[in-house]
């Protein structure tokens, strides 16, 4: 299991560092130019505060855009999902399935590994990865709080990134499955993707528009904190996204363990569900 | 009795509406090498894939070396090497990475140096990374991942594409080494000229059921051989027409030079030739390719 899921982890090495210095370093420089732009700037929230209700609630939902959560959040933790959710839908949706379309799955699972640990092993790896790209960023952002006398305890850093992690970890687990079931990698990516910027103008919007909520309801990002965890984190939000993940995952997991491989030239590329004595089997 | 290394009962395998297995029948016991036959879309590879649990037939049963590969897919595959007829690796490793990959997957199975020898055998570059490699040299990295498994029963797939005839043959020898050393092998191949040279037993697969199993000798026996006679006078074709088992193909020379298809034993052919002063003699035995052929030829003939 080990060699599998080193094997991936190196395999994510240049994703891990390009995109946790990116944002570790534009967390950095967040801290000052929130110094200057809000602190120091009075005509610049005069700006803000001209700003219709609805605009601003379209980017903060209900949080104090010049309090340091609210700076964060629209600054930083409001488009994340969007921004890290296209980065992980993408790798989820090819973690199994484009090397299954690329036929280099065959020979690797035909050595004496069970389906279920090769799953779990690129699952973690990939799991991890996220989570040191989010470890990087917020290095970058203990740094900038720490060199601009920010007033955020370590808890208080931590908690939006928290809740970012779930939301991802939601995407995630739902782009794996949906590379389980649909024909190819890239239209699990293409759905999951669809599903994400979706989820996140209808959250958006539904700040705006109440006729919305009721769709609201079902949106993931509806359950996303963003810099508002800063805080204090949702428990029960939480709770939800994490048990919607490991459904998914467990799902995603089974579907893999139970059904056919799929090879080009084969007819396999179609919708996948197992059969009735795959089931059995 | 000997023992049963792979062994398939009346296996059906669809793929939405094709029904790439129909009932197949097997048997493959240990120390073998069974040459598996047929055309593209017979169901070779279909079968292959079913014993290793790639995929999973709709019904029937399959079992190595005792195991059923769905129940116990990971203790199936510690006894197996595989080697895919569409070979695809990882471009990113370079081939000693790759073993090394390998070996862990497996456990550490094979003594390092063995993966040297078997490398400068077949003439491979450790270092290049595989994305680098021509088709042939990735070839090699797929057969000794597969040899360096130290596995009691090997699956090739088409184990000789793409190499050239000297690694053909290199390869064609390594098969039969391993034979010495009591491994089962079962291999496809189009290259019923190599199945000859190494199989002990062919299977003949047609549009998913087994057409034909026997040990390649009696295969190529049972079969028509070809006969050209020179005689010195003209003879008569009644002569010939008379001898049983004897079907005259062509006459040439004014009746000087006959071919002549024998079926079964030469006895027959040889007492009457003994009437004529014959001046030459030419006996072809049919390759294997010649027989697959001729299988094929009269069950297309029969639908």
């Amino acid at each position: 299991m080990f060699t599998i899921f080193k094997r991936r982890l190196l395999k994510n090495w240049l994703m891990i560092l390009g995109w946790g210095l990116g944002l570790g370093l534009l967390g950095y420089y967040l801290f000052d130019i929130y110094e200057t732009f809000f602190q120091r700037d009075v005509n610049l929230m005069e700006v803000f505060n001209a700003f219709p209700d609805d605009i601003m609630a379209f980017f903060g939902g209900d949080v104090d855009l010049f309090s340091p959560s609210g700076f964060l959040h629209l600054e930083f933790f409001s488009y994340m999902p969007i921004v890290l959710g296209i980065v992980v839908v993408t790798a989820a949706a090819s973690l199994i399935s484009k090397d299954e379309e690329e036929g280099t799955l065959e020979l690797i699972i035909s050595q004496p590994i069970n389906r279920l640990t090769l799953f779990a092993s690129r699952t973690f790896a990939l799991i991890l990865s996220v989570i040191l790209i989010l470890a990087i960023t917020w290095i970058g952002f203990y740094l900038g709080a720490h060199y601009n006398d920010f007033d955020l305890s370590l808890v208080e850093l931590t908690r939006p990134f928290v809740s970012l992690f779930a939301i991802l970890m939601l995407f995630f687990s739902l782009a794996l499955l949906l590379s389980m079931i649909l024909p190819s990698s890239s239209s699990a990516g293409f759905v999951s993707g669809f599903l994400l910027i979706t989820s996140f103008f209808i959250s958006s919007l539904a700040r705006i528009d109440e006729k919305l909520e009721v769709v609201n309801r079902f949106s993931p990002l509806k359950y996303y904190q963003g810099g508002a965890a800063v805080e204090g984190l949702n428990t029960q939000n939480l709770l939800l996204m994490s048990g919607i993940t490991v459904f998914c995952l467990l799902i995603a997991g089974f579907l893999f363990v139970k059904r056919d491989l799929r090879f080009g030239g084969s007819g396999g590329f179609r919708l996948v569900f197992p059969k009735k004595e795959q089931l059995e089997g | 009795m000997n023992e049963m290394v792979i062994e398939l009962e009346n296996v059906h395998k669809y793929y939405g509406k094709v029904h790439a297995l129909r009932g197949l029948n097997l048997e493959v016991t240990k120390g073998e090498v069974f040459g598996f036959l047929g055309p593209n879309g017979a169901g070779k590879t279909t079968t292959i894939r079913c014993i290793l649990d790639l995929i999973r037939p709709n019904s029937g049963k399959i079992e190595v070396f005792g195991i059923d590969p769905q129940r116990n897919p990971t203790t199936v595959k510690e006894k197996v090497g595989y080697l895919p007829g569409d070979l695809k690796l990882e471009g990113d490793f370079s081939p000693r990475d790759f073993f090394k990959h390998i070996r862990k997957l497996r456990n550490n199975r094979r003594e390092w140096k063995e993966i040297l020898e078997l490398a400068e055998r077949l003439d491979l570059n450790l270092d290049n990374k595989i994305k680098t490699l021509s088709q042939g040299n990735k070839q090699k990295v797929g057969l000794i991942q597969c040899f360096i498994s130290n596995v009691p029963l090997l699956l090739l797939d088409e184990p000789t594409l793409g190499l050239d005839p000297l690694m053909k043959q290199e390869v064609l020898n390594i098969i039969r080494e391993q034979r010495q050393k009591g491994t089962t092998v079962f291999f496809s191949s189009h290259i019923l000229s190599e199945v000859q040279k190494v199989a002990d037993r062919v299977g003949i697969i047609r549009k998913g059921t087994l057409v034909e199993i026997a040990s390649t000798e009696d295969l190529i026996g049972r079969s028509l051989t070809r006969a050209i006679v020179q005689f010195e006078e003209e003879v008569s074709p009644s002569d010939l027409d008379r001898v049983p088992n004897v079907e005259i193909l062509r006459i040439n020379d004014n009746h000087r030079a006959y071919t002549l298809e024998v079926k079964g034993e030469m006895n027959g052919l040889i007492k009457a030739l003994a009437n004529y002063p014959v001046v030459d003699l030419e006996i072809n035995k049919p390759s294997l390719e010649e027989v697959f052929l001729k299988y094929y030829e009269e069950k297309e003939g029969e639908k």
